[in-house]
Order: structure tokens, then C-alpha cells, then sequence
């Protein structure tokens, strides 16, 4: 049965290939546990995206409701709050794991040629990602994310040159309110999801295409 | 030293891989699924408004009563102005009246002297258990869902055609 829909699947889009190719790949010698860094923080990712649409089920980029729909989804819907949770937790992790696999890569070489793009291309999801922390405290609307918000807009207002320019246009205004709510709203679910959503692709071909760099060898110095 | 030549090993580590994976995606989905399709199981029973203590209502007369109705949806909840006409005969039993007749929608009051209610529009009249006596009224006085919850009588705004 296993075999047949294989064999079903192989001949119409080539899955063999595409598991051997993605899934079946050679390893370098001496991988360990600092490796799986990436896969964790792929995993987070998904458990954002599954819990974020959930969220976003019954969630009112108001000033007037966002905290009521908030407090809805924790109170009055069954598991919602174990959702909830999940999203504040699993962002933390994100970002927690994104970084140490980012300091794995650093501190043993991989971004070295002909990783570089690998490399710049994560730094890129990795500024996502914190871009995915920041608007995504202010949606509760209560006083810790609106007050973060104030503190955060405030310090790009600091930026040489242009941070005036830079904090209005976080604050879609001069100051934190209903735009930059429904603004941050957008921000959060759509841009920068589709942003990282690309980011990964190309991070994801790149590893694939490169295969996965050994840890430094002590012997070869 | 571990050989792919190992199936024993292999299966073993590809069962497990999959028994974690499946836990984890079942730990995911099952909150994930209730969360999703509460709205099929979740009957609220929202949308009582309390009217006023049921010590005020007189026995045996109909009476006006004005309140703050609440409306829940979801999340936000909505308050305006109500009233709703109330009747009693033994203090217990409560039949709560939507004020407008149900001919054209007109606020009907209560006629002390000759015992029944009468709309000003077009002359309905209808008696205390709200039957049509005399009129256009097509219906009788339409009736509210009661419920007396610790002395205070709460009543749900949704009309709920009369029974008989």
C-alpha cells in the first residue's frame, strides 16, 4: 500500500527524488545536538503560524476591543488560553533559538564561502523575527505592550538623521494609538510572516543546496 | 559506530521519530481542533438582561419597567435602553410582555379602569394575558424568556411568540 502510493506520488511530481534530495541527505561526521538549533527554530515557527491563525480567529485590531477579544480568547473559548500561551511562549523560543543557532553558526565557521548567503539571508529572517516580536506585544492592547510600544518608537525616534521620520512611520502618527494598532496588526500577520515565509525558502534551498558545513576540524588547523 | 548496515537500530530510531512527531503534532491539533470547533458545541446562554428585583413588581397589576438591556456578541457587549411590561398574579410566575402591539409596533399602555391594554394607534385591546379582545392586532402581545435568578427577575430579549 505504502509502496503503491509512492510509487503513485513518484510518477506524478517525482517524490523519491524530492526525499532523497530533501530528506535523505549525507551529514558531515561529528553533528551533534548544536545542529538541531535550525530545526527548532523552524518548528517554533510553524507552531506560530498554527496558533497565530487560530488567534487571529477572534482577535479585534481596535483600541475599544483588542483587549476584550484578548481576554474572550483566554477566558470564554475552550483551550484558548493553552493557545494563547503557546504564541507568548513559542515567540520567546523563537527567538531564544534563532539566536543560538545563529551564534552556532558564527563561533564554529559555517557562514564561511560559499555560505555567505545562507548566512545573510538568516540574519535577515533573524531581524524578521525580532520585527515579529516587537508589533506582536502591542496586539493585547494591554498597558505592558502599549507602554513597550511608547519606549520602542520613542528609541527609533532617537536614530540620527531620520528617526523622527522612522518613529512616525511605525506609529502610522505622532503617537501610539489606534492606527499604529491596526498598523502593527497588518505588520504582524501579513507583511512580515510573508517576508520570512520567502526568507525561509531561500535560507531552506541554500542549506539544502550546500548541504550542512562539519564542525571545525581540530586536526587541519 | 553507528553503520546504516544496523536495521534493527534504523527501525527503531525511524518508529521513534515518528512516535514523538505524532505525539507532538496530536499535542498541537487536539487544543488546536477544540479551539476551532467550540463555536459547534459552545450554546450560549448569554443575553439575559436584569430587568429589576422581583420584590417591586406588583401582584395583579401590569407594570412598565424600564432598564438597561445588555447584548452580548462575542466579545464586545452592547447596553441601551429597554422596557419591558410585566405581569404577575401570585408573586412567582412572571409574564413579561414586549411593549410594542403586535399590529404596527406602537407602545400599548395599561387601561386601570376597564383592566386590559390598549394601544392608541388603532384601538387594540388586549387583557392581561395578553389575548387579542378587540383590534387589528394579528397575534398576541408577543412574550420574553424569564427566569428569577436570587430575587432579581432577568429576561432574555428575544421574543418568543405566545404559546395557546
Amino acid at each position: 500500500m505504502r509502496r503503491a502510493v509512492a510509487t503513485w506520488l513518484d510518477e506524478r511530481c517525482g517524490w523519491r527524488t524530492l526525499k532523497r534530495v530533501l530528506l535523505d541527505r549525507k551529514i558531515p561526521k561529528g553533528v551533534g545536538w548544536l545542529y538541531t538549533l535550525g530545526s527548532i527554530s523552524l518548528f517554533c515557527f510553524l507552531l506560530q503560524v498554527v496558533t497565530g491563525i487560530l488567534l487571529a480567529m477572534n482577535y479585534a485590531a481596535t483600541p475599544d476591543q483588542a483587549y476584550l477579544s484578548v481576554k474572550y480568547v483566554t477566558e470564554e473559548i475552550p483551550m484558548g488560553a493553552f493557545l494563547r500561551g503557546l504564541h507568548k511562549w513559542g515567540a520567546s523560543a523563537m527567538v531564544v533559538f534563532a539566536t543560538l543557532h545563529m551564534l552556532r553558526v558564527y563561533f564554529m565557521g559555517a557562514f564561511k564561502y560559499p555560505r555567505e548567503m545562507t548566512w545573510i539571508v538568516g540574519l535577515a529572517i533573524w531581524l524578521l523575527i525580532l520585527g515579529l516580536g516587537f508589533t506582536g506585544y502591542l496586539l493585547p492592547w494591554d498597558q505592558k505592550g502599549y507602554w513597550a510600544t511608547v519606549v520602542g518608537t520613542k528609541i527609533a525616534e532617537q536614530a540620527p538623521f531620520l528617526g523622527e521620520e522612522i518613529a512616525t512611520l511605525l506609529r502610522g502618527g505622532a503617537q501610539v494609538g489606534a492606527v499604529t494598532l491596526t498598523r502593527f496588526y497588518a505588520i504582524h500577520l501579513l507583511l512580515l510572516p510573508a517576508c520570512l515565509v520567502i526568507g525561509l525558502l531561500v535560507h531552506l534551498f541554500l542549506v539544502i543546496w550546500h548541504g550542512i558545513s562539519g564542525p571545525p576540524d581540530r586536526e587541519r588547523r | 559506530m553507528i553503520t546504516v548496515e544496523d536495521p534493527v537500530r534504523r527501525t527503531l530510531l525511524k518508529r521513534g521519530i515518528a512516535l514523538m512527531g505524532g505525539l507532538l503534532f496530536a499535542g498541537l491539533m487536539a487544543p488546536a481542533g477544540g479551539y476551532f470547533l467550540a463555536p459547534l458545541w459552545r450554546h450560549s446562554d448569554e443575553g439575559w438582561s436584569e430587568v429589576g428585583p422581583v420584590s417591586a413588581i406588583p401582584v395583579g397589576t401590569p407594570i412598565k419597567v424600564d432598564f438597561v438591556e445588555r447584548k452580548k456578541d462575542g466579545w464586545a457587549t452592547t447596553e441601551g435602553r429597554a422596557s419591558v411590561w410585566i405581569v404577575t398574579t401570585d408573586g412567582a410566575q412572571f409574564t413579561v410582555y414586549d411593549p410594542r402591539c403586535t399590529h404596527l409596533g406602537c407602545p400599548y399602555r395599561w387601561d386601570t379602569e376597564k383592566g386590559v391594554f390598549l394601544c392608541p394607534c388603532h384601538t387594540a385591546i388586549f387583557d392581561m394575558d395578553g389575548h387579542v379582545l378587540s383590534g387589528p392586532a394579528p397575534r398576541p402581545l408577543d412574550r420574553l424568556l424569564t427566569k428569577v435568578e436570587d430575587g432579581r427577575l432577568l429576561i432574555r430579549a428575544v421574543t418568543h411568540p405566545q404559546e395557546t
